[in-house]
């Protein structure tokens, strides 16, 4: 083995290439792959390096690059050939999300449709003037003539904007996919923007292409809204529905290139600048569990959410939740106390649900508690009740706290830990609509006591 | 909607031109191998310097050379530099009848003659590069140890090249595994004894053998291991030639051979789209490729070109 080499998992393959043993993250990648342990090595590359040391019977390294289900993967591989098979070790393990590659402003391939059916195509400028019209057709052929005739103008003074009365142009990701009419000529086209690029990533200017959507009577922007009409509070569920999924892929970029800075991979840095990156991180770490908190808040706030009434087994859900979280414990020499494999008891509720209950209980516990500290998960069947207990050593609550707790947004006067006040407002939620409850219990410096309760399986 | 089929800002026309390029270019690599052999061969010494031809000759004589001492230590024979000496020129020209082994010694030595040419011109160190100080003075322990190891392997290298060697060790696991075979065929004498020391001389090579100890495979854990930063090695002039091809070839997914001939003159094609495909900006290629060839005309609109489509030519073109 090199010196300086940071192992991250180590493995071990028979003669046939079978994963005997390995450990995370190899195995899970192993396992989203298609593979089971013990079973065929199913990462394509890795298997390839396995079967070259073993025939070549010579210690081979390389980097092996894979993919799971929403990472690209890769890491160094030393396997060194013995006679029983293959010793592995794992160092320099990375994973970045796999983002769809985004060049600036858009996809090509979506020009390339516009511009196959587009009626009218010109050539703009940075500020969006119009330098050329290179063609139209028939029916758009008038406004393209009174373009060239003014060429110079911004594209917006030759058509209008439906529902749009603020001083053009306005930033073109604002009317990128705007409706516009061109004068008396008969339908309605989509205006899409195509920024090309220049020195240094500025927008050197613009394709813009007017699409023709269906014919039909445009809906007058200035006419009341119907009394039918959702209208209500506008943001009311919109950052689940529609802002969570667009929300986290770039939170998660940010997350991964700045612990790509902070961790010193892209090259040797100052301590505070590494300190800085970490903040960033952690910043938009604290904005993912925003996101997330929020999303859950309008999926479960939305009427007629439901969750499902399953037979389940406490006991289990609180192992899992403890080996979820085991690094984060680990990391502050925690000791999460579960309960034996063989202890079941039977409960009815959704499983994934329960899960995120205890990881919300047990994340609190874990960054509430002093290091080197105990945290104990406990379940108990008693009569109508089935219960798991997550109890910690930490500072606890007063009694004027233990009745705020569970409200929406409170945060009992913290800041800049991370939390967002929503987990146990969601948690309680969760575990009243399973028929069950969440209820605290704690002396203030005796640590604290939560207990979800469920209907029994 | 009317006439369809406008032709979008169209990089059709860019794409045939570089298709075109590479055809040649590719056509000029494929001639390259028999050439040289022929060079080996004669006293033909047009297309590559005398000085690469000799050290490519004296590389695979060198890879033959301590094979046969292997082999003859196995047998047990106490002067077994003497028998080498005389055997090993008819392995080595085995060696160079297999396109990809005698194509490596060639990468290498055209790397040592690029890393002097970098020296003479713009005074970048051969060994210690910027970029390679700078990894060594990291305050995390494996990388700035792993560097140390580089820059040791880097100083040997250099040696070794110099006195026209090449150290089993140092060869790509593929590689040795390769030049083992061919040497099982040239020994092939149905003399069962000699045949008992051949394999016992391999079985020993294989064990001593540990590719990420090798210069090759160290410096592809330290730009692996830079992750994203590894295109911080794609500036010739701060990473030095070695990183930069060992960074080129992981970035664009080619043989780091394939990548080091492709810094030479008749390339540039090749280069500037290997670039591209690691995600350089058409600036930063043009950087690259000015400091090697000063007075080199690049191909025009290279920023026309996304960094996938140039891989996916680069990857049509390797066929």
């Amino acid at each position: 083995m090199n010196p300086g080499v940071v192992i991250v998992a180590r493995a071990r393959s028979d003669r046939d290439e079978r994963l005997l043993s390995a450990d995370e993250p190899l195995a899970a990648l192993q396992r989203a792959c298609g593979g089971a342990i013990p079973g065929i090595v199913a990462i394509p590359q890795l298997l390839e390096l396995v079967r070259r040391a073993g025939h070549y019977r010579m210690k081979l390294a390389r980097v092996v690059h894979a993919r799971d289900e929403s990472n690209a993967i890769s890491a160094w591989v030393e396997v060194s050939p013995d006679d029983e098979g293959c010793a592995l070790a794992i160092s320099n393990w990375r994973a970045a999300p796999l983002a769809s590659a985004e060049p600036m402003g858009g996809d090509d391939d979506l020009a390339g449709v516009a511009a196959q059916c587009a009626d009218l195509h010109a050539r703009l400028d940075a500020r969006q003037q119009v330098l050329a019209v290179s063609r139209a057709s028939v029916l758009l052929e008038p406004v393209a003539a009174t373009m060239r005739e003014a060429c110079g103008r911004p594209w917006t003074d030759f058509v209008e904007i439906a529902g749009n009365s603020h001083r053009q142009p306005l930033h073109w990701r604002l009317l990128d996919g705007a409706e516009v009419t061109c004068g008396d000529v008969p339908g309605r086209w989509v205006a899409r923007l195509f920024p090309l690029g220049g020195e240094h990533g500025a927008v050197a200017g613009f394709d813009l292409y007017l699409v023709a959507v269906d014919a039909g009577p445009l809906p007058d922007p200035d006419a009341p809204a119907s009394p039918g009409d959702p209208v209500g509070d506008p943001l009311d569920g919109v950052l689940g529905r529609d802002l969570a999924p667009a929300l986290r892929q770039p939170i998660a970029r940010i997350i991964a290139n700045a612990e790509t800075i902070r961790m010193r991979l892209a090259g040797p840095l100052a301590d505070e600048y590494a300190g800085y990156a970490g903040d960033i991180a952690d910043a938009a770490r604290h904005l993912q569990g925003l996101v997330e908190d929020l999303a859950d808040l309008d999926a479960i706030e939305t009427p007629g959410f439901a969750p499902a009434h399953d037979r389940i087994d406490l006991a289990d859900a609180a192992r899992r939740a403890a080996g979820i979280l085991g690094v984060r414990a680990r990391e502050r020499s925690i000791v999460v106390e579960v309960p034996d494999d063989a202890v079941k008891v039977p409960a009815t509720g959704e499983y994934r649900r329960v899960l995120q209950v205890l990881l919300n209980l047990l994340g609190n516990a874990l960054r509430y508690s002093p290091e080197g500290s105990t945290v104990r998960l406990e379940v108990e069947l008693r009569g109508e009740r089935a219960s798991v207990t997550v109890t910690d050593d930490g500072p606890g609550l007063t009694p004027d706290q233990q009745t705020k707790v569970f409200d929406k947004f409170e945060r009992l006067g913290r800041s800049g830990d991370g939390g967002s006040g929503l987990g146990l407002y969601i948690s309680r939620f969760l575990a009243r609509a399973m028929g069950g409850d969440l209820s605290v219990a704690s002396v203030p410096g005796e640590g604290a006591r939560f207990t979800l309760e469920l209907p029994p399986g | 909607m009317a006439e369809p089929a406008f032709s979008l800002a169209d990089d059709t026309a860019l794409v045939a031109l570089f298709a075109e390029r590479l055809a040649l270019s590719d056509k000029a690599l494929d001639d390259a191998r028999p050439i040289l052999r022929h060079l080996l061969g004669t006293d033909d010494h047009e297309l590559f310097s005398d000085r690469i031809v000799a050290a490519v000759g004296a590389q695979l004589r060198d890879i033959a050379f301590q094979l046969v001492v292997a082999v003859e230590t196995a047998a047990g024979n106490p002067e077994p530099r003497g028998v080498a000496e005389d055997a090993c020129d008819s392995l080595a020209l085995a060696f160079a009848d297999h396109s990809v082994l005698l194509g490596h010694a060639h990468a290498l030595a055209l790397e040592v003659a690029l890393a002097e040419r970098l020296a003479a011109r713009l005074g970048l160190e051969p060994v210690l590069s910027p970029l390679l100080q700078e990894l060594i003075a990291t305050d995390d322990a494996a990388t700035s140890a792993g560097a140390m190891n580089l820059l040791a392997a880097q100083a040997r290298f250099g040696q070794t090249q110099r006195r026209g060697e090449l150290p089993l060790g140092e060869l790509p696991g593929d590689l040795l595994h390769a030049a083992l075979i061919v040497m099982r065929t040239w020994i092939g004498t149905g003399d069962l004894a000699r045949d008992a020391h051949a394999a016992e001389a391999e079985r020993a090579i294989r064990a001593g053998y540990d590719e990420a100890s090798s210069r090759l495979g160290l410096l592809q854990r330290l730009v692996a291991g830079m992750g994203g930063g590894a295109i911080g090695a794609l500036d010739l002039t701060h990473g030095g030639i070695a990183l930069f091809a060992t960074a080129l070839a992981l970035g664009s997914g080619h043989e780091r051979d394939r990548a080091v001939l492709s810094l030479s003159e008749g390339q540039l094609p090749r280069l500037a789209l290997a670039l591209l495909a690691c995600g350089l900006k058409a600036a930063a290629v043009e950087a690259q490729v000015l400091a090697l060839h000063p007075d080199a005309a690049l191909p025009l609109g290279l920023d026309g070109l996304r960094p996938d489509r140039s891989a996916a030519l680069l990857a049509g073109a390797d066929r």
